[in-house]
């Protein structure tokens, strides 16, 4: 399959998996990485920079209407949910929010299946709450490939065993294999 | 039920034809779904919508007023209120009057914001200000300025970053009590401005698409944080072209934390931070 995205959803307890797999990721990954995050109240803004210290490629809180670029990563910015838009564009909105959050995952994931189809991985990580769950049923329902982090290796299981629940998925995998999936899919990319 | 090009393009076409009002410069996804979000929450389809507008101009201003999106906050991202304090405002220090307008006021969080923090600094005084929004009833909520308490205590949270917190120097803390700007009722589970804040400003209804500079002034200020997200590059080119024309010379115009000036405008103000400033 020759994908043309990854979009990664989180919320507790995914901050240090979601470091991992930008910190492994090759610094010439193939495909825009866009992360959608519920992020705590203390940590609104310098997020990106935390996450910038480790990471082997840029990352960025885009802008409305931002042009996405693969081997970078679109970090959704604290209270705008983020879009993914038709030609390849980010849209940001301060619509109401979603399960109680701003960025929500369902609307990044739903927008995102709708644009990229078959040719998106969605990856749901460790969170307390429900949000992302009907976003990877809609990745899955649109022919996107969908894993979720093992939930035994998550520090918080909700958001996993609720996209379990909800969805047949394509793979469980602990934080090694989601990134060796991922070092591994620059071979399919054409 | 998804929403197709052509449903909108009738949605439009309607509104249009039986209202002043015109979306058809609006970035057509977040109408899309704004037009899916109205259809759900009222349990009709399009043709039953679009019927109901053409019969009952109130119906058709109650749906403009659901299309727009009116979310607000006391001191919506810290940062950008550190960037007026530090290097905007300062620049107007010594203005016998500062014009600012706050165009797209929605609930009147970010007016009321811009005046404590005005209030802070000994500017408040010369400062005059004018609001506007495309939806009226956002504009009474605006002047009675009471907002809900419980659902918005990160309201509090942000008071303290911009009002109490120095960003420059985190040894400055000024302990500014809420109460000289509102009164917080947790049983009534209210914050209500205080009437030395509300009664000042100018609301008035104005629509970016069609409505010029509604006052007779120029400004030093203009925010309009969070609307051009909603509407397409055309549009947007229109919008800071009004603005261009109406901030004085080093006016500033200050969009939202992620909103950015792009193509004829950009080279026609220069960037302090986030702040464009009016070259």
């Amino acid at each position: 399959m020759n994908y043309k995205a990854v979009i990664i959803g989180g919320s507790a307890g995914s901050f240090q998996v979601i470091t991992r797999i930008l910190h492994s990721l090759p610094p010439t990954f193939p495909l825009p990485v866009l992360l959608s995050l519920h992020r705590l109240k203390h940590i609104r803004s310098g997020f990106v920079e935390a996450l910038s210290i480790k990471a082997s490629i840029p990352i960025v809180e885009p802008f409305d209407k931002e042009q996405i670029k693969p081997g970078r990563a679109y970090l959704a910015p604290a209270n705008y949910h983020m879009f993914i838009e038709l030609g390849n564009k980010i849209a940001l909105s301060t619509e109401e929010s979603v399960n109680h959050s701003r960025p929500s995952i369902d609307l990044s994931f739903i927008t995102a299946a709708q644009v990229y189809r078959e040719k998106l991985v969605g990856i749901i990580l460790s969170g307390a709450n429900r949000d992302g769950a009907y976003g990877l049923k809609k990745i899955k329902d649109l022919g996107g490939t969908v894993i979720v982090q093992d939930p035994s290796e998550c520090q918080v299981k909700t958001m996993t065993e609720a996209s379990l629940k909800m969805t047949n998925v394509d793979h469980i995998l602990s934080t090694q294999e989601i990134i060796k999936f991922l070092q591994n899919i620059k071979t399919t990319a054409p | 039920m998804i929403v197709t090009d052509q449903d909108l393009q009738y949605f439009v076409t309607t509104l249009k034809n039986v209202t002043k009002y015109d979306f058809s410069e609006y970035s057509d996804k977040s109408l899309k779904r704004r037009l899916l979000k109205v259809l759900t929450d009222l349990n009709l389809d399009l043709i039953g919508l679009l019927t109901n507008i053409k019969q009952d101009s109130c119906f058709a201003e109650n749906i403009v007023k659901e299309i727009t999106v009116n979310t607000t906050e006391l001191f919506r991202d810290p940062p950008v209120w550190h960037l007026l304090r530090s290097r905007v405002l300062p620049r107007f220090k010594n203005n016998k009057t500062i014009n600012i307008w706050h165009a797209g006021c929605s609930t009147g969080q970010e007016v009321y914001s811009m005046m404590i923090l005005l209030n802070e600094m000994d500017m408040l005084d010369k400062a005059k200000i004018f609001a506007t929004d495309l939806n009226t009833d956002v504009l009474e909520a605006s002047k009675k300025g009471v907002y809900k308490y419980r659902f918005n205590i990160g309201y509090l949270d942000n008071f303290d970053k911009v009002i109490k917190q120095n960003p420059l120097n985190f040894e400055e803390y000024n302990d500014i009590p809420y109460e000289k700007y509102f009164d917080i009722d947790k049983l009534k589970d209210t914050i209500t401005i205080k009437k030395f804040l509300t009664e000042k400003p100018i609301f008035r209804k104005h629509d970016l698409v069609n409505d010029g500079n509604l006052f007779f002034a120029k400004f030093d200020l203009i925010l309009c944080r969070n609307v051009i997200i909603y509407f397409n590059y055309s549009l947007q080119n229109k919008v800071f072209e009004l603005f261009h024309a109406n901030l004085y010379p080093k006016g500033c115009l200050l969009l939202g934390m992620h909103e950015t000036i792009l193509g004829p405008w950009a080279n026609k103000f220069e960037k302090i931070g986030q702040a464009y400033v009016k070259k």
